[in-house]
């Protein structure tokens, strides 16, 4: 499984990108829980609610699963998404 | 106060007494005052003069906990921790510039206090408005540095303030784009007032200095050069575009809207070039006088904006002024529409 976490917007409108593949059992064990306690479903509705001027924007991907997120709502199971794959992911930088 | 005014002429009283009664309207919150028909403003309103700001800055210590910890209020002495100071001071020169040169009283019109949070998250790479306060981040250290080290940077997010009491640009495609280029061409206005430099001294940068050594680029965007902020191996390139012929589609930012910013902001930069002087003067008054001017939508685009520019120079110095043929030239080397 695939999870990529895509960071967009802030003053610098700098868009930063980090990604894990999670192959070996091992991974899997790691990841999984992770993405299964995010409300992928709740997250819907949020993608559509106006962001903040200059706050970033994460659009996360894991499997076929999606969710766009305003910075601010990048909390709990999200935020420990987010952060492991910050710190674990490998980086790219995204095109616009 | 009087004095000033007595000496403008007479086209800028009418704005003036037009921007008072915008104000005034704000105070009822953005919201209500858009629907509501617009009042005779009471004789006192054109003397009011702007109060003193009115500032608290916080310490998130790391954390996203607004507000934080209140290290230095209006009158202390300066606390030692560069960002709080950094931040006291610039929220003080963004004040001084709309009090000084738009009679402007704080970023609501009616005094509002200014509050900031600084060393907010982890390593946290921005700096926000979130509607109430200012929100500063200490940078990666690896790409960034603290946000507080550029005024321009401070300006600009105060500025979305005053769009959201005023026009209430949404932050999405071209009024996005106009909702951002406000706050661009307000945040240098309050970098060449606090250091009174003219047009042709100024560097026209946002966020000069917040890049470390390791990044090659002068800032994060210039008003003067869209596109040439910076070229660095890691970043890109700057992406922002200089006219309509090179407008960005795409739904990322919110539809570009730190992108095509780069088309308004380069109009801005061409009034004052032509002009010369100071660009808070007649650039400034024109570009505050249609922020204000309760003509703009919230889904705005450009060519309607610029459109209110061309009206609103028009009323201030006449047709034909130099400074209303200034701002049809600027529209069109733009490519933009009016
Ligand atoms: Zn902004």
């Amino acid at each position: 499984m695939k999870i990529t976490v895509r960071r967009s917007g802030g003053i610098a409108a700098m868009t930063r990108v980090w990604s894990v593949n999670a192959v070996s059992a091992d991974d899997k064990e790691r990841w999984m829980p992770l993405v299964e306690a995010c409300p992928w479903e709740e997250a819907k509705a949020l993608s559509r609610t106006a962001n903040q001027p200059d706050r970033f924007m994460y659009s996360i991907r894991a499997g076929q699963r999606r969710a766009t997120l305003p910075d601010r709502e990048v909390t709990g199971p999200w935020e420990e998404l987010v952060e492991s794959a910050k710190a674990e992911g490998s980086e790219s930088r995204g095109q616009r | 106060m009087l004095r000033r005014l007595a000496t403008r002429p007479e086209p800028r009283l009418r704005a003036i007494a037009r921007a008072a009664k915008e104000s005034l309207l704000h105070i009822k919150g953005l919201q209500a005052a858009r629907a509501l028909p617009v009042p005779a403003p009471p004789p006192s309103a054109r003397q009011a003069k702007p109060g003193p700001p009115q500032r608290t800055i916080f310490d998130a210590a790391s954390t996203e906990t607004l507000p934080g910890t209140l290290v230095r209020k209006e009158g202390m002495p300066p606390v030692g921790d560069a960002a709080a100071d950094e931040a006291y001071d610039g929220l003080g020169d963004t004040h001084t510039l709309y009090a000084d040169v738009f009679e402007r009283n704080s970023i609501d019109g009616a005094g509002l206090k200014l509050d900031a949070t600084v060393h907010f998250g982890k390593l946290y790479d921005n700096a926000f408005w979130d509607g109430h306060q200012m929100v500063f981040g200490d940078g990666d250290g690896e790409i960034f540095q603290r946000f507080t080290r550029s005024l321009s940077v401070i300006g600009h997010e105060l500025a979305h303030g005053v769009t959201q009491y005023t026009a209430g640009l949404a932050y999405r495609n071209q009024a996005g784009a106009l909702n951002e280029s406000m706050s661009d061409v307000f945040g240098v206005l309050v970098e060449q007032y606090a250091r009174k430099q003219s047009a042709s001294e100024a560097n026209w940068l946002i966020g000069e200095g917040l890049f470390t050594d390791a990044v090659q680029g002068a800032a994060l965007r210039s008003l003067k050069a869209p596109g040439t902020a910076y070229d660095d191996d890691v970043l890109g390139k700057d992406p922002q575009p200089d006219s309509m012929d090179s407008y960005v589609r795409t739904t990322a930012d919110n539809g570009g809207v730190h992108i095509n910013s780069g088309i308004p902001n380069r109009a801005f930069y061409l009034v004052a070039s032509e002009l010369g002087g100071n660009a808070w003067e007649a650039p400034g008054h024109i570009w505050y006088g249609t922020l204000t001017s309760g003509s703009l939508p919230a889904a705005c685009t450009f060519g309607k904006f610029a459109r209110t520019t061309i009206a609103t120079a028009e009323e201030l110095f006449g047709s034909g002024s130099p400074e209303h043929d200034a701002v049809l030239k600027a529209w069109e080397t733009v490519k933009v529409k009016v």
